[in-house]
């Protein structure tokens, strides 16, 4: 079996923008994901009443819908219903915060209720209010308690970023099925693409372990 | 037994700090404490001794509403305990909590665990309290490790930064709750001696402990529980050497004590 690598070569600069995109997409996906997860997590634990009951339905239901579904749903459905369409990008922003965003807020919410009581009772006793407590006592400790599954979450928020190339957002797996397409050079192409993938997310994987092993004892009471 | 017990008090001629009339607490069907009177006078070393379970460290918790007293009612400094969550959390910042568990917050180093009650909750000026919690830090014995951070520190280390913690909020009164039950023997030393100097600078404090030779030797009063009631009470010399009921008696020779 011969292997041709010149698809890769001649079509380098196309894959490459297809990785920007799908760095781009990981990146904002994390930072909207993380914003309002942990909006959802502290609402979840600390809201009203009248607030976890709908927050708690969201979360349940973004674990339970596979997030293709969301993503094909947001870009195909959600225009019909609501009369406005969302560029492939945006649509694939939109859906992979929706359903990251529940993890991260169930990471929170298993970091906040993992601090001992004992922490909010040294808290309350030095006098301080509630928000104060989440403020400068548990939200810092949960923090650090959730980086490793955290760390896990960022993985797979990466890898999930793949499924934007069903509504054709040009990222690099939409990339690679063109290039491999093509040139009908299916081994040579994914194989690319698979170590692309690898080499993004196995640093990332390693650097939030690495992290953690040093900040671990902070939250550790 | 009150009036005259009140004039052998220290400044037993002038309001307590704290007084208990007849607190009562329950957790579900359970009566942890079962009409609880005494008071803490200003000044005094007041320690609660009796079985586990007896109550101590609830009456303990409900002087600075950690619990709510179901019955009864908690005076401090005159006043009942307020009713409302923003009114408690003004009475709970002049009173200092040592734990059994110490309960330093691990994500800050000693001195930002000092110097934290006053920048976050008076609003102290950041350089002032963290020069204050440096103070504190030295007079804990401890002036040389501001920059550790609790998992750093041993227990005795962790409960000294602890008390410097409850200090740094200058508060009237300071409540022990077994500071040194989850100690190694070695360090238990070094935390007593903190809180025998705090006592001999004339803070008011209340002491639920089990060592017995540190009730003995620096405590003013005897509170001695069972079965949530104070059974007996009195000055240490009265309470280790002659004790009068029957269940003190079984209490303190369970725990090997001779005089």
């Amino acid at each position: 079996m011969d292997f041709d690598f010149s698809p890769i070569v001649d079509n380098w600069g196309f894959l490459a923008q297809g990785l920007l995109i799908t760095i781009e997409l990981s990146v904002a996906t994390i930072v909207a994901a993380t914003l309002v997860g942990i909006a959802l997590g502290l609402g979840r634990v600390y809201g009203p009443g009248w607030l976890r009951v709908p927050l708690t339905f969201y979360v349940d239901s973004m674990r339970a819908i596979p997030v293709l579904v969301v993503l094909v749903w947001t870009f195909f459905a959600f225009p019909l219903v609501t009369g406005i369409t969302l560029p492939p990008f945006w649509a694939a922003l939109a859906a992979l915060t929706l359903h990251i965003s529940a993890f991260v807020s169930e990471i929170l919410r298993a970091g906040l209720n993992s601090i001992r009581p004992g922490q909010v009772r040294a808290a309350r006793a030095l006098g301080m209010s509630g928000a104060q407590i989440v403020r400068k006592i548990l939200f810092p400790q949960a923090v650090v308690r959730m980086l490793p599954a955290y760390g896990s979450l960022l993985s797979v928020t990466i890898k999930d970023t793949a499924i934007a190339s069903v509504i054709a957002v040009p990222d690099l797996m939409r990339q690679s099925e063109t290039i491999a397409a093509q040139n009908y050079a299916p081994i040579e192409v994914f194989t690319t693409a698979m170590l692309a993938y690898f080499l993004i997310l196995f640093p990332v994987t390693r650097a939030v372990e690495a992290f953690y092993r040093r900040v671990a004892h902070l939250g550790r009471s | 037994m009150e009036s005259t017990a009140a004039g052998l008090r220290k400044n037993g001629d002038q309001p307590p700090v704290v007084q208990y009339d007849g607190v009562v607490k329950r957790f579900g069907s359970l009566t942890v404490l079962n009409g609880v009177s005494a008071r803490v006078n200003k000044g005094e070393v007041v320690c609660l001794i009796g079985p586990s379970g007896s109550g101590k460290s609830t009456l303990l918790r409900c002087t600075n509403a950690l619990e709510i007293a179901d019955g009864g009612r908690v005076v401090f400094e005159g006043q009942p305990l307020p009713k409302t969550e923003g009114e408690l959390r003004h009475v709970r910042q002049r009173m200092g909590m040592v734990f059994q568990n110490f309960e330093l917050f691990p994500h800050m180093t000693a001195l930002e665990n000092v110097a934290v009650g006053p920048i976050t909750i008076l609003g102290a000026n950041p350089a002032e309290a963290r020069a204050k919690a440096q103070m504190l830090l030295e007079k804990v014995g401890l002036g040389a490790k501001g920059g550790n951070h609790p998992s750093a520190l041993s227990g005795g280390q962790q409960q000294r930064v602890a008390i410097a913690r409850a200090l740094a909020m200058d508060p009237d009164v300071m409540l022990f709750d077994e500071p040194t039950s989850a100690l190694d023997p070695e360090t238990i030393g070094e935390v007593l001696n903190v809180m025998k100097r705090l006592a001999e600078e004339g803070m008011t404090m209340v002491v639920v402990t089990h060592e017995m030779s540190f009730a003995r030797r620096v405590a003013n009063w005897i509170l001695v529980f069972d079965e949530g009631r104070v059974i007996e009470e009195g000055p240490p010399a009265q309470i280790f050497d002659a004790p009068t009921h029957a269940r003190t008696q079984s209490f303190l020779s369970h725990l090997g004590w001779n005089g």
